[in-house]
């Protein structure tokens, strides 16, 4: 029976819990103690994920196209310091590094307003962009409150001179002008991954290390940390435990010395990724 | 085969339209003792209320047209939605949201109540007001700017009568027409 | 007495004086229609130059993915409520001054939909898979998101579109069919069509008024509707400064404002340039400004609570962007709306203002400009200051933008020329039924005065004879 058939889809497919029984959800600790700001995580992206590089004039219009951004924030001196800032430069302490990609949010603003759904939650808790369905409304771009949706302003692609594009990444698409595209959790690789435990017979578990995001692999200092939240024996599963962040809480509670929080958790939007704090010596 | 009778048709102009109310209640009188009017119809440049006074109730129930389009519309907007929502379901998985999602199911409801309310409106006028017809040879163009219209339709034999009642009360144009 | 103003007009005059405005026009007109065709080819050439290139050349980039189109949707859509809105609204209040001035309202009202319907096509990045947008059943079974505020505003302009161009076509068959008893060559052909062979035969009439009233009470929940679906673009998401409870209503006071405001600058100019100085009284300017007025008061409500709620809220996303728009780079578009939009309203309080023609002009006009920059704030600078602070930038519009925007008052000035030049833009019948009303009206009113004075010239002989 179709009614019967349909009131079964829904009581599975309904569920509060976001897919409760699924053994997989990606997600990502990044420790900003040990980000140096050098931006190889930056460029690991661009090669792995075909990337245009906009050049200096489009970058100036804010047209560029990273998905992984190396954010710099300054922390002003308080008091007497023996820093020194001079007007017009940047100081020589101070900065903060906040490496800021997709937070592949459990409750993504942006896909509720896709007019065409181009932008879905799979099942393994990414939000998933599909480039071919995007009519480029931009109005997940807007929506995103860590604005880490990039829009393709422009053909890029046909600006790539000759035999570069022989160095572009076969395992994704190249995007063309009017479609939205964001950081992927290189869902490229974590398909490989996953293709090869189904082949070893145990589909519903991934090695932990077996899935490298470009960015982590490239990290010097080792500051990204990637893994299934759902295997309680990945890396990044105990480092948030350790740090007791929790999923389903706008705000983590906890006592000083845990670093652990996830950017904007006050939105409800359920970020997958976790920051931790960095601890400065202000007296130096 | 039958043979449909002749039917004679009087068309007659007045400047105003107390002429017209007038003319209409002779005609009535003339009728209660001869009854020799089939049908009166009047023309006029704007809208008179009294008209069905006049000429006795109108019923033009394009209400129910507007009512039932409307629901019409609120049950296919509703089913619109909610079979699409149905269908992504089955092809994308959506997060834990409700399969039918009320909010935005209320909306469209509330368009689609609207927009078939409007169109079966419009049908119930058509049908109603008898459009599109095409235009009647007697037709007075006068009756679109200032003058009103009567159109009395009788028996061959009877026409004299009718036509001496028009003439009395001021008529400014009678157009003699056999159907 | 001044109530009765427009009694003694001549029937067959009223058929003349509009049908003259179909007739040859002033140059001044083909010099306008020309101008605006320009700014519409200029309008084209920059839509065909950022189809081509991407829509990077228009300037908007990230965080400002929304700009001036946007702006201008919500713009042209507010221009449109108070057409038909208004239209529908003193119809069913029986407020017979609207008569004269409802036609060419309603037909601002069309065509500034048919505008601003342009501007989420433009404004997509892939234009040419616009239908995706659309349910239709395809054989990949995926439909479009009902989730997203920017489908019930598809609904919405649908819905609103259709309607109020078949309330103006019903409205204006009685007036089809005297042009057509007026016109000759093509146009006899075209209003033969659209009258439908109306006769003025009673069945008709009745069944005109009827379904005229029932249109009517669609309409006016279904323009309130549509500008608060339009809100929801911005209040349904998450952004601070756009995600405010109120902004529903405070987007149908705006719209409402915008329209009549709108309709006073095209009553003046149809006033002066047909000649209809009998039938656009001061008497109709007078309450329409008196409309406005109170209008652009909710507004001005509407707008200061929402500053307060934020205030108080004490939101710190908010409350920063709030800060940004009045000290920021976008403070002069701010000042500049309550300057135009809050302040020049009060004008209108003065009796001597709105018994000006001109001066209303002026006003209309600087109010839409208030309202205009009143959009544009509220798009802009929220994406300027958001919740990222590394990503905050200030973008003003480029010349891809402000071409197009010209090239839509263009369209829309276009449109409502041959509007104007092919249909009647005074409802004729309408006029009649208004001085036919109160010439009855007046002429009771005589007679009631009448029948005083003779209750007098009674009661005083009755004195006389009591003294007696």
């Amino acid at each position: 029976m179709a009614l019967k058939r349909m009131i079964e889809n829904w009581s599975r497919l309904r569920k509060r819990d976001y897919y409760e029984d699924s053994p997989f959800m990606w997600g990502m600790s990044i420790d900003l103690n040990k980000c140096i700001g050098c931006g190889a995580c930056v460029t690991a992206c661009y090669a792995e994920n075909n990337l245009p590089v906009v050049g200096k004039e489009h970058y100036a219009t804010g047209h560029a196209m990273h998905w992984m951004r190396i954010e710099r924030y300054w922390e002003e001196p308080e008091g007497e310091t023996d820093i020194d800032i001079k007007d017009g430069e940047y100081p020589e302490r101070g900065a903060h590094y906040i490496p800021m990609m997709c937070q592949q949010c459990n409750h993504a603003p942006c896909e509720p307003v896709c007019p065409v759904a181009a932008t879905y939650h799979t099942t393994d808790h990414l939000n998933a962009q599909v480039y071919n369905r995007c009519v480029g409304s931009r109005y997940c771009g807007n929506n995103c409150p860590y604005k880490v949706r990039y829009f393709n302003f422009f053909d890029y692609w046909k600006d790539l001179p000759s035999p570069l594009e022989m160095q572009l990444n076969p395992d994704l698409s190249v995007r063309s002008k009017g479609v939205m595209e964001k950081c992927t959790f290189c869902v490229q690789r974590i398909r490989a991954a996953k293709d090869q435990a189904n082949d070893e017979g145990h589909p519903h578990h991934v090695e932990d290390g077996a899935v490298k995001t470009a960015c982590q692999q490239s990290c010097p200092t080792q500051a990204i940390v990637f893994g299934n939240l759902r295997d309680p024996e990945s890396e990044v599963a105990k480092q948030w435990e350790e740090h007791e962040v929790e999923l389903g809480r706008h705000e983590q509670d906890k006592s000083e010395d845990l670093r652990g929080y996830r950017v904007l958790e006050e939105l409800n939007v359920e970020p997958c990724v976790m920051y931790l704090d960095r601890v400065r010596d202000t007296e130096a | 085969m039958v043979r449909r009778r002749k039917k004679h048709l009087l068309f007659a102009t007045y400047d105003d339209f107390e002429k017209a109310r007038e003319v209409v209640g002779e005609l009535k009188v003339l009728d209660l003792k001869e009854m020799v009017i089939d049908n009166i119809e009047l023309y006029s440049p704007i809208e008179h209320p009294e008209v069905e006074e006049i000429l006795g109730d109108i019923d033009k129930p394009i209400q129910r047209f507007t009512f039932f389009g409307a629901i019409t519309g609120a049950i296919c907007a509703f089913l619109l939605v909610a079979a699409a929502a149905q269908s992504m379901f089955t092809v994308q998985p959506q997060g834990g949201k409700p399969v039918i999602p009320l909010p935005p199911d209320i909306v469209i409801t509330y368009e689609g109540t609207i927009l078939f309310g409007v169109l079966s409106t419009l049908i119930g006028f058509f049908i109603y007001a008898g459009l599109p017809k095409s235009l009647r040879k007697y037709y007075n163009e006068k009756v679109s700017e200032d003058q009103i219209g009567i159109e009395v339709q009788m028996q061959p034999q009877h026409k004299e009568k009718v036509r001496e009642v028009l003439k009395k009360c001021g008529a400014i144009e009678i157009r003699e027409v056999e159907l | 007495m001044s109530n009765y103003s427009m009694k003694d007009i001549e029937w067959a005059k009223i058929n003349k004086d509009v049908l003259k405005s179909l007739e040859s026009p002033r140059k001044s007109f083909w010099v306008v229609l020309g101008v605006c065709l320009v700014l519409v080819l200029i309008g084209v050439a920059a839509e065909a130059y950022q189809y081509q290139e991407g829509l990077g050349v228009a300037l908007m980039n990230r965080p400002h993915f929304w700009q001036l189109y946007i702006s201008n949707f919500v713009f042209w859509i507010g221009m449109s409520h108070s057409g038909t809105l208004l239209s529908a609204i003193l119809l069913l209040t029986k407020a017979d001054w609207r008569k004269p001035i409802y036609r060419f309202a309603e037909a601002m009202t069309l065509f500034s939909i048919l505008t601003a319907a342009i501007f989420p096509v433009i404004h997509l990045g892939r234009v040419w898979d616009m239908y995706w947008v659309l349910p239709y059943p395809n054989q990949r079974t995926i439909w479009p998101n009902f989730r997203s505020p920017l489908l019930w505003d598809a609904a919405a302009i649908t819905t609103y579109a259709t309607s109020s161009a078949l309330f103006l076509y019903i409205g204006m068959i009685p007036d089809l069919a005297i042009c057509r008893d007026n016109a000759k060559g093509w146009r006899k052909k075209l209003y033969s069509a659209l009258s439908m062979g109306w006769m003025g035969r009673a069945r008709e009439w009745i069944a005109f008024r009827k379904t005229y009233v029932l249109m009517a009470c669609f309409l006016v929940p279904l323009a309130v509707s549509v500008h608060s679906i339009v809100a929801s673009d911005f209040a349904m998401s998450i952004m601070p400064d756009w995600h405010i409870t109120s902004f529903p209503p405070y987007f149908v006071a705006g719209a409402l404002y915008s329209g009549c405001a709108a309709i006073i600058t095209l009553f003046v100019l149809l006033r002066h340039v047909f000649r209809f100085e009998e039938y656009m009284t001061t008497e109709i300017m007078d309450k329409t400004a008196k409309l406005t007025f109170a209008i652009a008061m909710v507004w001005n409500y509407l707008n200061l609570s929402e500053y307060a709620s934020i205030w108080y809220s004490n939101d710190m996303f908010e409350k920063e962007v709030l800060i940004e728009k009045f000290t920021g780079p976008y403070a002069p578009i701010v000042w500049g709306m309550l300057l135009c939009a809050t302040v020049a309203p009060f004008a209108m309080a003065f009796k001597k203002v709105r018994h000006n023609m001109w001066a209303m002009f002026w006003l209309s006009l600087v109010l839409q400009l208030g309202m205009w920059l009143e959009r544009f704030q509220i798009v802009s600078p929220p994406l300027a200051s958001n919740h990222e602070p590394w990503t905050w930038a200030v973008v003003w519009p480029g010349l891809v933008q402000l071409s197009i925007t010209l090239a839509s008052f263009g369209w829309f000035t276009m449109l409502f020329l041959i509007f104007c030049k092919i249909f009647p833009s005074v409802s004729m019948y309408e006029v009649k039924e208004m001085v036919f009303h109160r010439r009855h009206a007046s002429s009771r009113a005589e007679l009631q005065d009448l029948d005083k004075v003779k209750e007098e010239m009674i009661k005083t002989e009755e004195g006389l004879h009591h003294g007696a």
